[in-house]
C-alpha cells in the first residue's frame, strides 16, 4: 500500500458501489473520463453561494461529500446518496481477499438503522429468531420502531440493555446464523 | 380586546409563521430561546427572546412547562399566547391557565379542546350529530383481552389509537388476531409514553380510505363557515408527506355535504377559532368522521393559498372578539394549491430522521411558490424536535399546472448537509396514478415502486466525485501517511502483513 501511495503511484482509481459496481477513473481526475467507451467531459462546478455541482447533459446536478470515512464515501447527487470505497488497483484486490474471508462467517450483526433509545429487548441469549421477526422496540424521533432479524438462527449476544442509548450502527445483537 | 404583544409558545417554520402575521398586524412577538437550538433562526425574527437555556428543577421540556411559560408570559406582560402546533397547542389545562391568568389563548376554548381531544367524547357528540362514524370500543380498552374480544366482534383489520393521540403517533393497524396482543401492548406503551395517558380504544379499519380534512373557522359569536378540504392521503405510518388542496376526488355536492357535517361537529362544541375536521372516505365516497384537531396545523398554507385567507390572522382577530368578516358564500377555491414536506430524513432507508447541519439550502422564487421553514444556512436539525426541512407550497391555476411546478421546484431546491425527502417528492411527482388524482392512504406502501427518484447518470457522477475528492485529498497529504485505525498511524508493513 505504502509503495502505492510514494513510489509506484496508480494512475487509476476504482469508486466501488455498494452494489459492486466499479466505476474506473484514470488520474489525474480532470474534466475528461471514460464512461461507456466514451471519453466525455464532466464540468465540475463550484457556485458562488456555496453548492458544488456537476454540470452533465446540460443539467445541473448538485453534489456534496456526506460522509467520508477514510476511503468511504457517500455521495448526495441530485437528492439521491450512493455510498462507495474508493480504491487503487491493489487495494482492490486485497479487499476481494477480505471479502471472500468473512463469506464464510457464521455470525451476523444487527446494528441500530438510527440514533434512538432501546425501549424494548424481545429476545434473549439464545432464542430463536427468524428473519424478519422483531427482535428490539428502539425509540428514535418520538416514533416506536420494530428492529427485525436480518437472519433465521439463535442470538449469540446481546449487546444493549433496557434504556440504552444507542447511536447509528452500534452492535445490538449478533445472530448466529443456522 | 385588541392584541398588542403575542408570547408564542413554539419553535421552528410555525413560529416564523406567526411573527410574520403578527408584523403585518403591528403585535409585538414573543418567543422563547431553549439550550436545545440556542442560534436558531425564530429567536432573530421575533422583537423579544425569553430565555429558557438556564437549567431549572423541572425535567418538563420547554415547550411543555406550562407554569414556567404561563410565568414568563406574566412578567412580560404579554397580552396572548399562541401555541402553534404540537407541544401545547391541544392542551386543555394550558388553555384554562392562560384563562385563569387572563391571557388571551390564542385557539378555542378549554372545553372544546378538552371533547375534541378525548376521542371517545368526541365521537359520543358526533353520533349525536347524526355525522357518520365507523364501529369500535365505546372507550379505552382495558387489557389485551378486551381488545381481542372486541376486535373479533368488529372484524379485522382493526386499528388501534391512543386516546389521546393526534399526528399519526399511538396508532397501530392489526390484520391478525394473534398479533393483537403484542401490538395492543406496544400501542399502549407508545400512548403513555408520548400522552402521559396509557387508554388506547379499537376501530374499524378501512382499507384504502382516503384521508381529507376540512379547515374550519368560527367566531366567538356564533358564525362558522369552512374553508374547503385538504387532500392529506399520501401518508407513510400515518405521517403525511404532502397534502392539496382541493382534493381530486370531491365535487361540490360531496364537498358541501362534508363541510356541513364539519361544521356539525364544531358547532357540536361551541367551537371558536381555526379547526380541522379530520375524515377517512372509502372508495364509494362514504366519509366518516376521525377526529378533530383543535389547533392550526402544519399544512394549513394549502388552504390559505386557494382561499386567500390568512388564517393566523383570523385566529387572532377571533381570540380579540371580533365577528369573521365573511360569510360561507364569499369562500371561493381559487386554483390548486400542493405542499411537499422536506423533512430530513434517508428516504433511502427507511425514512430515518437525518440529524445534522444544513450547510446550505436555497430554492427558486416565483408567484408559484411560497417557502415556510426554520431553517437557514448553519441551521442544525436535532434530535429533540422533527425533523421538518421545510414546506414547499405551489399554488397555480390547476391541478396540472401545479405539478408542472413543483418539479421545477424541487429541481431546484438545493439542500446541502443532510439526507432529505426531495427524491422522495419527485418520486411521487413522477407516479401516473398520482398524476391523475387516483390514490389513497394505501399509496406510498402499494402504488410507489420506489421511494426515491433518480437519473441514469447519477450514480457516475456520483463515483466520480468520490474518486475526485479521493484524489485530492490524497495529493494534499502525500508524505503523510494515508492509513490510521483509531487515530493511529499504522505502518505500512502492518498493512503488507495483512494482506497477506
Amino acid at each position: 500500500m505504502a509503495r502505492v501511495a510514494k513510489k509506484k503511484k496508480s494512475t487509476r482509481l476504482i469508486a466501488l458501489s455498494a452494489s459492486n459496481k466499479a466505476y474506473e477513473f484514470r488520474k489525474p481526475l480532470e474534466k475528461r473520463v471514460k464512461y461507456q467507451g466514451k471519453t466525455v467531459d464532466i464540468k465540475l462546478r463550484e457556485a458562488p453561494h456555496g453548492f458544488t455541482y456537476i454540470v452533465w447533459k446540460n443539467k445541473k446536478y448538485m453534489l456534496d461529500v456526506i460522509e467520508k470515512n477514510q476511503n468511504r464515501y457517500t455521495i448526495m447527487i441530485n437528492g439521491v446518496w450512493h455510498s462507495f470505497t474508493v480504491e487503487t488497483p491493489i487495494s482492490l484486490k486485497r479487499r476481494r481477499f477480505l471479502e471472500k474471508q468473512r463469506e464464510t462467517s457464521s455470525t451476523v450483526a444487527v446494528e441500530a438503522p438510527m440514533p434512538g433509545k432501546i425501549v424494548e429487548i424481545l429476545v434473549e441469549e439464545g432464542s430463536e429468531v427468524k428473519e424478519g421477526e422483531p427482535i428490539i422496540i428502539l425509540e428514535a424521533m418520538k416514533m416506536q420502531n420494530e428492529i427485525a432479524s436480518h437472519a433465521s438462527g439463535v442470538v449469540k449476544s446481546i449487546g444493549v440493555k433496557q434504556n440504552d442509548v444507542v447511536m447509528k450502527d452500534d452492535l445490538l445483537i449478533e445472530i448466529q446464523k443456522g | 380586546m385588541k392584541i398588542k404583544s403575542i408570547l408564542i409558545a413554539n419553535r421552528g417554520e410555525i413560529a416564523i409563521r406567526i411573527i410574520r402575521t403578527a408584523q403585518k398586524m403591528g403585535i409585538r412577538s414573543y418567543v422563547i430561546k431553549t439550550a436545545k437550538e440556542p442560534n436558531a433562526w425564530y429567536l432573530d425574527e421575533a422583537d423579544e427572546v425569553i430565555d429558557f437555556t438556564e437549567s431549572i428543577d423541572s425535567n418538563i421540556p420547554e415547550f411543555l412547562d406550562i407554569e414556567r411559560i404561563i410565568d414568563h408570559a406574566k412578567k412580560h406582560k404579554v397580552d396572548a399566547i399562541h401555541p402553534g402546533y404540537g407541544f401545547l397547542a391541544e392542551n386543555p389545562d394550558f388553555a384554562r391557565r392562560c384563562e385563569e391568568e387572563k391571557i388571551i389563548f390564542i385557539g378555542p376554548s378549554p372545553d372544546a379542546i378538552y371533547r375534541m381531544g378525548h376521542k371517545t367524547i368526541a365521537k359520543e357528540l358526533a353520533r349525536k350529530h347524526t355525522v357518520p362514524l365507523l364501529g369500535g370500543s365505546k372507550g379505552a380498552v382495558a387489557d389485551a383481552e378486551e381488545a381481542r374480544t372486541i376486535a373479533s366482534e368488529i372484524g379485522y383489520p382493526v386499528i388501534l389509537k391512543a386516546a389521546a393521540g393526534g399526528g399519526g403517533r399511538g396508532m397501530r393497524i392489526v390484520g391478525k388476531e394473534k398479533d393483537i396482543e403484542r401490538m395492543f401492548n406496544l400501542a399502549t406503551k407508545e400512548a403513555e409514553k408520548a400522552f402521559n395517558n396509557p387508554d388506547v380504544f379499537i376501530e374499524k379499519y378501512v382499507r384504502e380510505p382516503r384521508h381529507i380534512e376540512f379547515q374550519i373557522l368560527a367566531d366567538k359569536h356564533g358564525n362558522l363557515v369552512h374553508l374547503g378540504e385538504r387532500e392529506c392521503s399520501v401518508q407513510r405510518k400515518h405521517q403525511k408527506l404532502l397534502e392539496e388542496s382541493p382534493s381530486p376526488a370531491l365535487d361540490e355536492e360531496l364537498r358541501s355535504r362534508m363541510g356541513t357535517a364539519a361544521l356539525k361537529i364544531a358547532r357540536s362544541v361551541n367551537y371558536y377559532s381555526a379547526g380541522t375536521v379530520e375524515f377517512l372516505m372509502d372508495e364509494d365516497n362514504n366519509f366518516y368522521f376521525m377526529e378533530m384537531n383543535t389547533r392550526i396545523q402544519v399544512e394549513h398554507p394549502v388552504t390559505e393559498m386557494v382561499t386567500g385567507i390568512d388564517l393566523i390572522e383570523q385566529m387572532i382577530r377571533i381570540a380579540e372578539g371580533k365577528t369573521l368578516p365573511f360569510t360561507q358564500d364569499e369562500i371561493k377555491l381559487n386554483g390548486w394549491a400542493i405542499e411537499w414536506r422536506i423533512n430530513a430524513e434517508d428516504v433511502q432507508s427507511g425514512f430515518s430522521p437525518s440529524l445534522g447541519t444544513i450547510e446550505k439550502i436555497s430554492w427558486p422564487e416565483n408567484e408559484h411558490i411560497r417557502v415556510d421553514t426554520g431553517v437557514r444556512d448553519g441551521s442544525v436539525i436535532t434530535p429533540y424536535y422533527d425533523s421538518m426541512i421545510a414546506k414547499l407550497i405551489i399554488h397555480a391555476e390547476d391541478r396540472e399546472k401545479a405539478l408542472q411546478q413543483s418539479t421545477i421546484a424541487i429541481r431546484k431546491f438545493w439542500i446541502k448537509g443532510t439526507k432529505t425527502t426531495l427524491a422522495f417528492c419527485r418520486a411521487v411527482l413522477q407516479n401516473r396514478n398520482f398524476r391523475k388524482g387516483r390514490f389513497n392512504t394505501s399509496f406510498i406502501g402499494k402504488e410507489l415502486k420506489i421511494f426515491y427518484q433518480h437519473e441514469a447518470d447519477e450514480e457516475m457522477l456520483a463515483a466520480f466525485f468520490a474518486a475526485y475528492d479521493y484524489a485530492r485529498e490524497i495529493h494534499e497529504h502525500e508524505d503523510k501517511p494515508l492509513y490510521t485505525e483509531k487515530g493511529k498511524e499504522i505502518a505500512p508493513w502492518v498493512l503488507n502483513k495483512r494482506l497477506r
